[in-house]
């Protein structure tokens, strides 16, 4: 069926939100309170629009459509209204967007200069609230910033049920706040500052950080466990120091993680940015290891499809055993995202035939004299002293022969995670200072 | 300090249990229970109530401090609640307000409330929630000085 | 003038207590509420034209109606939460007369098939809600409610606790679901009011004590009072200015002037009119000389610009200060507002501080306007009436006395 929207003629299903559809058109509908993860609370009022009949503007998020529905988003009367109650939105905000982490990625901000872009007329104090209130797992809080729009109360409410965040007082009293002694403390927790529209969440971990604007943008896949969580990994390199990364935000996939990630995986992107140290590795040394008669090979379950391919060539070729063995951590996974296998690709192991038995490799690894280690954990941090370990690690290792190689920031590949998903994901724009493994691979054919 | 219900107010909480088809609809009668206990609701009380009722602390507490009866803070005086809403004010609650203010400042606390229904009574006031409605300072005096 | 259905036994002294409410006819409709079905007593009170009374005034047999057909578990709840200022008409019927409310709640139930049924009663009126219970208790003790009764209907008294919006009808039933009193989304098409999630009938107080007449004497008798649109009585309320404030039951229809004078006994001290706000403080304010053509009817004061509201009249005589009358109730609706949408919570805020500057003699042209353009913007644009409301009585301020507002700038 169809709906009309500014004059132009709409594909939609019967019964759907009209918020919803105007989102998934890519059709300017400003709001605060709606989240297509979290569902309409209404309270913002900023998504009025125009229906043909209807006296008076009403929200597209209470409102569904229906065959004929005529539709307007920009009259010079909408626009109007949106202009005041953005006016209303913004009366009491401090207007600290200098010193706030989140201007370049506010609504407040877009909104503005979208349909606001009047003087202030205020002629009157503000409202004063609180400041700089650490709500817990890494979030500060902003009174005066915020817009009461429930995103960060109804995520703790309704998806955590956890219900640390809350709304107190009344009218223009009314704020969101933990109640004292119970600060935020779930393992999600950090969800609530992407959701917050303007600057009243930031995270401990990214505020003062960096300006968003300077930041580029990388779409990846959250390698913390089998999930497979859509990330987008936020990173750039400036004029004295080398690539970084400075955080990772949820890229909404709805058959997966909708727009959310846990805070382990949020917080490992810090891994991504330690430097391995490694001695200068010899190749040629290395070719020489590999004539020895009795090798075993691990492979990451972390490690793509492509790179993993490449291993089992790379084995092949010079009579290696090739195993991997999954990261289980049987206090890691819940109900939700969090999976108990901490490796982001075991599915795919399974399904190139790698051998996963573990007492096969105990008793390959028992007779090795050269073994070789993908990446994999398991073997990182330990010394055997009848044996010759071959490193190559995307996280710092100690080891007579290493060699570096480039993380999963600076890859591109698939995944299968634990669903049997199978997705891609895409490294940042610069080059990493370590090679990536298939082109040492190469270089060892 | 831990905050139990006294027997008797056990008792009313288990007969109300019984009043409601879930047990959240609780939040307001047992604030209400354990302000008539204690004078007000400390944190400890909200900590019993949101246990009792499998809630959160949060949802207690926001419930708590949005109706402006339910007092979060241990006071050390009775309460004179002057009404200041429109049919008050006409009829003086400003001066009634001043005048308690400067003679019963230190026994009571005053505080100023919106509408308390007694409009055709105004000026009003409550003590300890009752109500007291016509008054002028005479009949004040004669109120707050009865023992 | 006075026409006494709700407020026939307000005078008799100790009305509240079962024995003398039953010597002076209470329950006396349960035994015509025997002979008639479900669907018979709801036909009756669609025929009667009782409206609701607690400001809206909409149509009581059609909500009646809606949630007798949903499916579920019936709720009903009686809407005591009368805070609205200028209002004092429902504390009269729980103080003095409870057991006419009880017997409403018994005729009510076996209208829409409930059992259970609340009477969510405002947080400040305690002694009034002690008196209620009481007059239950007696009510149980003599099985006319619970198990042992004929209609098994069981009554909960709920008390509020301070928060004027609990008194819209479904911020009251998310505070009697233990909640903070936000106003929920309005429904797309006609439902009942839902309570947990099972359809329930929410009325107010003087609603379902007005149903036990219509049930013994017929609609017609109820019809018999009022005018077409608006039949039988209501509880107008006079404070202010008045003689005699109070509450009295009359017919709606009488003029507005005609009733302050008769019964209240004309602006007190014999000083002139200025301005009445007609019923209850979320009513535009009439001046004088429409006070003099208002009928206390919906018709006609809808049709002068204004609202017949809860009837709870407030009379300002001629010293009143119309930029102080309008602060004060400003202050209250900041007050009051839960918070939820930006117009309602910022705009309520914003007038009331610009209002300080008119106060203070310091106000500009510019601010006026701030007055007239948050006013536009509160209005239609929220969850509930609460934000419209607060607009219509700053611009029925302004449209009748701007010019007090202009003598207030620099």
């Amino acid at each position: 069926m169809k709906i009309i929207v500014d004059n132009n003629p709409i594909e939609c299903q019967e019964g759907a939100l009209l918020i919803d559809v105007l989102l998934d058109n890519n059709i300017k509908i400003p709001h605060f309170c709606y989240h297509q993860d979290l569902g309409a609370d209404g309270n913002c009022r900023m998504c009025m629009v125009e229906i043909k009949g209807q006296k008076r503007p009403q929200v597209a998020c209470d409102t569904f459509v229906c065959e004929g529905l005529e539709v307007s988003t920009n009259s010079a009367s909408i626009n109007e209204v949106k202009r005041s109650i953005l006016e209303l939105e913004l009366l009491n905000h401090p207007v600290d967007c200098p010193i706030c982490d989140q201007a370049g990625e506010c609504k407040l901000q877009d909104y503005y200069m979208d349909f606001g872009l009047y003087e202030s007329h205020l002629s009157t104090p503000k409202t004063k609230k609180s400041k700089h209130i650490d709500l817990g797992s890494n979030v500060m809080l902003d009174q005066e910033r915020c817009v009461l729009c429930a995103r960060c109360t109804r995520f703790t409410t309704d998806i955590t049920k956890t219900g640390e965040l809350g709304i107190i007082g009344r009218g223009d009293q009314a704020r969101v706040a933990i109640a004292p002694g119970h600060p935020l403390n779930n393992p999600y927790a950090m969800n609530v500052v992407e959701l917050c529209p303007v600057g009243a969440l930031t995270s401990k971990d990214f505020r003062f950080q960096q300006r968003v604007w300077f930041l580029d943008s990388a779409k990846s896949i959250c390698h913390g466990c089998s999930r497979g969580c859509n990330i987008i990994i936020d990173y750039n390199e400036t004029k004295y120091t080398s690539e970084k990364i400075h955080r990772f935000r949820a890229r909404r996939n709805n058959a997966i993680n909708h727009s959310f990630l846990c805070d382990y995986g949020r917080l490992s992107y810090k891994e991504l940015n330690e430097k391995i140290i490694a001695a200068p590795c010899n190749m040629e040394t290395l070719k020489e290891l590999l004539q020895a008669e009795k090798k075993v090979a691990l492979a990451s379950p972390s490690l793509s499809l492509e790179q993993l391919q490449s291993i089992q060539e790379f084995c092949k070729n010079y009579k290696i055993e090739l195993f991997s063995l999954p990261y289980i951590d049987e206090s890691f996974g819940d109900d939700w995202l969090k999976t108990n296998d901490k490796s982001a690709n075991f599915a795919g192991v399974k399904e190139l035939g790698i051998s996963t038995c573990q007492d096969d490799f105990n008793s390959s690894f028992e007779n090795a004299e050269i073994v070789l280690n993908f990446d994999h954990a398991l073997l990182k941090q330990q010394v055997f002293k009848d044996k010759t370990l071959v490193h190559f690690t995307a996280t710092p290792c100690e080891g007579e022969f290493v060699f570096a190689i480039a993380n999963f920031a600076h890859e591109n590949g698939t995944l299968i995670n634990c669903e049997g998903v199978r997705q891609e994901f895409f490294g940042t724009k610069y080059k990493s200072d370590a090679p990536r493994l298939r082109e040492l691979l190469e270089e060892l054919r | 300090m831990s905050f139990a219900f006294t027997q008797e107010n056990t008792i009313r909480m288990a007969s109300l249990l019984n009043r409601y088809a879930q047990k959240k609809a609780l939040s307001l009668p047992l604030l209400w229970l354990a302000q008539k206990q204690e004078g007000y609701i400390s944190e400890e009380a909200m900590q019993y109530i949101s246990e009792f009722l499998e809630l959160p602390y949060m949802h207690i507490y926001g419930v708590a401090t949005f109706y402006t009866m339910f007092r979060l803070q241990k006071g050390d005086k009775p309460i004179i609640e002057v009404c200041r809403t429109l049919s008050c004010e006409l009829a003086g609650s400003e001066e009634i307000k001043k005048y308690l203010k400067e003679n019963y400042s230190e026994r009571y606390e005053i505080v100023e409330v919106e509408c308390m229904g007694a409009c055709s009574g105004a000026p009003m006031c409550t003590l300890d929630g009752k109500y007291f409605e016509n008054i002028t300072p005479e009949i004040l005096d004669e109120v707050l000085n009865a023992d | 003038m006075q026409t006494k259905i709700v407020s026939k036994n307000f005078d008799i002294p100790h009305a509240e207590m079962l024995e003398v409410a039953l010597q002076n006819g209470r329950y006396g409709s349960l035994e015509k509420l025997s002979t008639l079905k479900p669907q018979e007593l709801i036909d009756l009170i669609k025929q009667s034209g009782l409206r609701g009374k607690g400001g809206g005034g909409a149509p009581a047999g059609v909500k009646w109606q809606l949630a007798s057909d949903f499916e579920g578990t019936k709720y009903l709840v009686v809407n005591a939460d009368e805070s609205e200022p200028g209002t004092f008409k429902d504390r009269q019927i729980l103080a003095k007369d409870p057991h006419l409310l009880i017997e409403g709640i018994i005729c009510t139930c076996q209208a829409i098939g409930a059992n259970i049924s609340y009477i969510y009663v405002r947080g400040e009126y305690e002694e009034f809600s002690a008196i209620l219970q009481r007059a239950i208790d007696e009510a149980y003790e003599k099985n006319i409610l619970g198990i042992g009764s004929t209609y098994k209907v069981d009554i909960t008294v709920h008390r509020g606790a301070g928060a004027y919006i609990c008194g819209e009808k479904s911020a009251l039933l998310e505070s009697l679901e233990g909640n903070r009193g936000h106003p929920r989304l309005k429904p797309h098409s006609p439902e009942p009011e839902f309570y947990f999630g099972e359809p329930t009938l929410v009325n107010n107080v003087e609603t379902i004590a007005s149903v036990p007449f219509i049930v013994q004497n017929g609609a017609e008798a109820y019809r018999a009072y009022g005018t077409k649109e608006s039949p039988g009585t209501l509880l107008f309320a006079m404070s202010g200015h008045v003689e005699n404030p109070g509450v009295y039951e009359a017919e709606f229809g009488l003029g507005m002037w005609e009733y302050i004078q008769k019964l209240g006994g004309g602006v007190k001290k014999g000083k002139k009119l200025k301005a009445v706000i007609p019923g209850g403080a979320s009513t535009p304010i009439l001046p004088a000389h429409l006070v003099y053509e208002a009928k206390l009817d919906y018709e006609s004061l809808r049709d002068l610009g204004s609202a017949l509201g809860t009837g709870g009249m407030i009379v300002m005589d001629e010293d009143v200060s119309m930029v102080k009358a309008l602060k004060n109730l400003l202050r209250f609706y900041r007050h009051e507002s839960c918070g939820q949408c930006t117009p309602c919570r910022e705009g309520t805020s914003w007038v009331d501080k610009t209002l300080d500057k008119f106060i203070a003699k310091t106000a500009t042209h510019e601010d006026l306007e701030i007055l007239k353009s948050v006013s536009r913007s509160m209005n239609g644009k929220t969850i509930c009436v609460f934000a419209p409301a607060a607009s219509s009585v700053i611009d029925g301020f302004l449209k009748h006395f701007e010019s007090e507002f202009l003598e207030c700038i620099v």
